[in-house]
């Protein structure tokens, strides 16, 4: 044990404190990551919840007698729950189809279908609203070829475009979880004499449940919170994330902005509770929990041909939405003057802001793959009270709106000593603390697999701590590194609710850019810039992975 | 084991206390202004918010690199959120000026003191519309809205532009007409104000003959834009047939050859200010006055008046050619007093979806 190692040594002062730290390290860089962690997740929040409290006479419910007695704030609410329920109902059961259709579907649909949903994770999500504006404006492609005296602008239009939006990632999680159910269970009901029908209800759709619950809580969040789409199409439809977002920054008001930003958080903390009291108790592991589930199976057409409905008429949407935008992006104005022209692309105005994405990005990907990393060692090998704590901190950073969360850096960083707000760092500072979760869960999949004894083995053997970390934890941990610097980035790259609060003279990011030139109705330049972004995107992160696979740290999907 | 427990509890609390205890106590004050700096050097560059549009602070920040070599890092942000931007940044601002904003900004800096006063030659004897009497702010430019159409919009339904913002009432335009949100354009809130004082106070049937105009005309408009410009862009487009909006983007698209036709009508535009003051705190105090003397100059106003708005000097202006008819009378400080109050009340009778 290192104890004993630290024992037989000469008591110098040097080797005292490297004695220290070879016994404390664990616990001083898990008391260090807790603080930091509670200062860039929850400082903020509690900033927004006092701001909502706090009158220029002192503590005071004014703020909240304002929100309850006026008629324009209950219509914002209300149909902001409409929206996340509705669109948290669409986004699981076509995610549904389509992850059951990668895993278990002909292997022939699985690449293509992962390619077409992987493709809206590296796209900002309010393309939607531009793809939608072009084809069913008042001068949309489709609105004039059927001479319609209607637009997509309103409710059902918001709906729409955040289902796409957030498709991905309802996928994405439904996926993970059936990828790693045991289909022995599943073959030994079909054995048995089972229905595939109930199969589905009785073994599969069950075992889900925790996916299911936990894509459903961060897709109602993402859909509620997130203004882009709502912002571009709501034509005169309120919704609770635009109104916050312009309460501030058209109102200059921040408590009432921040009282907003309470009935935001609401429902996120009340969906939390319920997810946590529901799951709790309950194991759902397989046993094996290992994915093995590689073969396609036989699925009869009845349940099938649905499936392959829905997912090609989901996916068919998205092809047909970056096809709309590829197409804005080299026409004048698509649908009214559809002349070839490369005035939008070459515009050097969204050339400069790229580049400070790229750069805040880049940031924000590399403290985020090394804090998820530390993170995950701290709470897989520390043994100080308060790990689960930091854990269940950094899971919440990704529950957070993204509007909460810029004002919240906004209140909290704007005074001496973490005098953040204007430099380009709180922007990458903001978006790593949100998407932390990601990295670190990575990471403890990865520690989990590496027993403690080969660390304690080489400490034994007279390795330094640091020499152990280098050597063996730090090469079994790299794809997880690698995973969490991706996922950054390309959130960073695309982040708009949180990264509108604190960008700076001088110093805007494209999807600022993307957004305000669709305010403005420039459908030309949002398109060209967003292509362009996707474009960078994608060819990062080809370049990563590539020279990741060619030094022999492959990055697997889900490390 | 327990003694490493508490050690580490021990270290993260004394480095809680590090950066807790300075974050709990008051902000520190401001410090004094500087005094005029003596060497008479030029900084490299300064930091400024601007409102307007995009082109044209582009133009603006071009025009003082070419004549004072000083760089000018803005950024483009609407007057409101300028506003709120200043309010949560005091004491410590981001940027070192202001350039071309509106009114209630510089009115708010000045009643906070976030501004700094500033004696400008450039300036000097011009009267109240132009340069606050104290000198906390400075005025290049006077915006006024204008009422647009799309000619192709109106050609197919063979409808005239109308030549009053009466005729903007007949049931012909229902959900053919865009306006910006009071609750969030600075251009709107003056067609507020100008339609409440237009229709109501100046013709003696108060507050409510305006708002009886704002609830007939909000019959015909489709939805209100977040941002004062967005009117010009979606009527060129045609997405709409008649807009009201900030003249700043009219003839620009015009030029770019869209199918637009502007029109003041007859009862004249309102108007408001174009402001710029200087941020208390800046470290380019001496910089930032230079500026200020050389938005002062007549070249200047003829770069503002070609892009349509109203200046100072006698200087041709784009679009309108001479000065456009205002409506006379307009009571500015009336509409900044009661800002709140108004915006409170058009959310209540008009955000209703």
């Amino acid at each position: 044990m290192a104890e004993a190692r630290a024992l037989s040594r000469p008591r110098f002062v040097w080797q005292k404190i490297e004695d220290f730290f070879a016994v404390h390290i664990v616990s001083t860089t898990g008391g260090l990551l807790f603080l930091i962690v509670a200062i860039f997740l929850l400082w903020p929040i509690i900033a927004v919840l006092t701001r909502s409290v706090f009158g220029s006479e002192g503590l005071t419910l004014e703020y909240y007698k304002t929100f309850i007695s006026k008629s324009y704030y209950h219509r914002s609410f209300y149909n902001s729950l409409l929206l996340g329920v509705l669109t948290t109902s669409v986004c699981l059961s076509v995610g549904f189809c389509i992850a059951y259709l990668t895993t278990c579907g002909p292997v022939y649909l699985r690449r293509p279908l992962r390619l077409v949903t992987f493709l809206l994770l590296i796209s900002p999500p309010y393309i939607f609203a531009l793809s939608l504006i072009i084809l069913l404006g008042h001068r949309g492609i489709i609105t004039q070829a059927l001479h319609l005296n209607w637009a997509i602008y309103g409710f059902t239009g918001v709906v729409i475009a955040q289902s796409l939006a957030f498709l991905p990632l309802a996928y994405m999680m439904i996926e993970n979880t059936l990828s790693s159910l045991n289909p022995n269970l599943e073959d030994s009901a079909a054995n048995l004499g089972a229905t595939e029908g109930k199969i589905l209800r009785s073994i599969t759709l069950p075992l889900l449940r925790p996916g299911f619950l936990k894509a459903a809580l961060i897709v109602y969040v993402l859909a509620v919170a997130e203004f882009g789409n709502a912002a571009l199409l709501s034509g005169r439809t309120s919704f609770l994330a635009p109104d916050t977002y312009l309460t501030i920054v058209g109102e200059a008001n921040y408590n009432m902005g921040s009282v907003l930003s309470f009935f935001l958080l609401l429902p996120c903390i009340i969906v939390f509770v319920i997810q946590n009291y529901l799951i709790r108790g309950k194991s759902y592991t397989t046993i094996g929990g290992k994915p093995v589930a590689a073969e396609p199976r036989h699925i009869s057409s009845v349940i099938l041909i649905p499936m392959l409905a829905v997912s090609f008429i989901a996916c068919g949407l998205i092809l047909l939405t970056f096809l709309v935008v590829g197409l804005g992006a080299f026409t004048k104005i698509v649908g009214v003057d559809n002349t070839f022209t490369l005035k939008s692309i070459l515009d050097v105005g969204s050339t400069a802001v790229l580049i400070n994405s790229l750069k805040v990005s880049f940031l924000a990907g590399l403290l985020g793959g090394i804090l998820g990393v530390l993170l995950a060692y701290v709470i897989i090998r520390g043994r100080f009270r308060g790990r689960t704590t930091l854990e269940g901190m950094t899971v919440s950073g990704i529950t957070l709106p993204g509007t909460v969360l810029g004002i919240g850096y906004i209140l909290a960083f704007n005074k001496p000593p973490l005098l953040l707000t204007g430099t380009i760092v709180i922007l990458s500072i903001c978006s790593v603390f949100r998407h932390l979760v990601v990295g670190m869960e990575a990471g403890i999949t990865k520690l989990k697999q590496l027993s403690i004894e080969v660390e304690e083995a080489s400490l034994n053997l007279g390795a330094s701590t640091v020499t152990t970390f280098r050597r063996i934890v730090l090469p079994i941990t790299f794809p997880a590194f690698m995973y969490g610097f991706m996922y950054t980035f390309m959130r960073t790259m695309v982040g708009l609710s949180a990264m509108i609060f604190l960008i700076s003279p001088g110093y805007s990011l494209v999807s600022v850019y993307i957004f305000n030139e669709a305010t403005l109705g420039r459908i030309g330049l949002s398109c060209a810039a967003t292509l362009k972004l996707i474009t960078v995107v994608s060819a990062c992160l080809a370049i990563l992975q590539f020279s990741s696979r060619r030094t022999g740290l492959s990055v697997t999907r889900k490390a | 084991m327990k003694s490493k427990w508490l050690i580490s509890v021990g270290l993260v609390v004394c480095l809680l206390l590090a950066f807790a205890l300075p974050m709990c106590a008051p902000a520190p004050p401001v410090e004094e202004e500087k005094p005029p700096v003596e060497e008479e050097e030029l900084a490299k560059s300064i930091r400024a918010y601007m409102s307007g549009t995009p082109e044209h602070d582009a133009d603006q920040a071009n025009f003082i690199k070419q004549k004072l070599g000083v760089e000018v890092k803005y950024l483009y942000l609407s007057c409101g959120v300028i506003g709120a931007r200043l309010d949560a940044e005091a004491p410590r601002f981001s940027a070192d000026m202001c350039i071309s904003v509106c009114g209630p900004q510089a009115v708010t800096a000045k009643k906070e003191g976030w501004s700094i006063a500033y004696d400008s030659p450039a300036w000097r004897g011009l009267g109240s519309e132009w340069k606050d009497p104290d000198d906390y702010w400075f005025n290049t430019a006077c915006v006024v809205f204008v009422l647009v159409g799309n000619e192709d919009r109106l050609a197919e339904q063979g409808y005239a532009m109308p030549d009053s913002w009466e005729d903007l009432l007949d049931p012909k335009w229902k959900g053919q007409i865009v306006m910006p949100s009071p609750a969030t354009s600075g251009t709107a809130f003056r067609m507020l104000f100008t339609f409440l004082q237009l229709y109501g106070t100046l013709v003696g049937k108060g507050e409510e003959g305006g708002w009886e105009y704002m609830a007939a005309l909000d019959k015909n408009i489709d939805h209100y834009t977040s941002g004062g410009n967005a009117p010009t862009d979606l009527v060129a487009r045609g997405e709409f047939t008649l807009g009201i909006t900030n003249q700043a983007q009219v003839q620009p698209r015009i030029d770019e050859g869209y199918p637009l036709l502007w029109t003041i009508p007859e009862e004249g535009s309102g108007f408001g200010l174009g402001p710029n003051f200087i941020l208390k705190g800046t470290e380019e105090l001496y910089t930032c006055q230079k500026i200020i003397d050389l938005l002062g100059t007549e070249e200047f106003s003829a770069l503002r008046a070609a892009t349509g708005y109203v200046v100072k000097d006698d200087v041709p202006i784009a679009l309108f050619g001479t000065k456009p008819k205002l409506v006379p009378n307009l009571d500015l400080n009336w509409a900044f007093e009661n800002q709140d109050r108004l915006m409170d009340e058009w959310k209540t009778r008009f955000v209703t979806e």
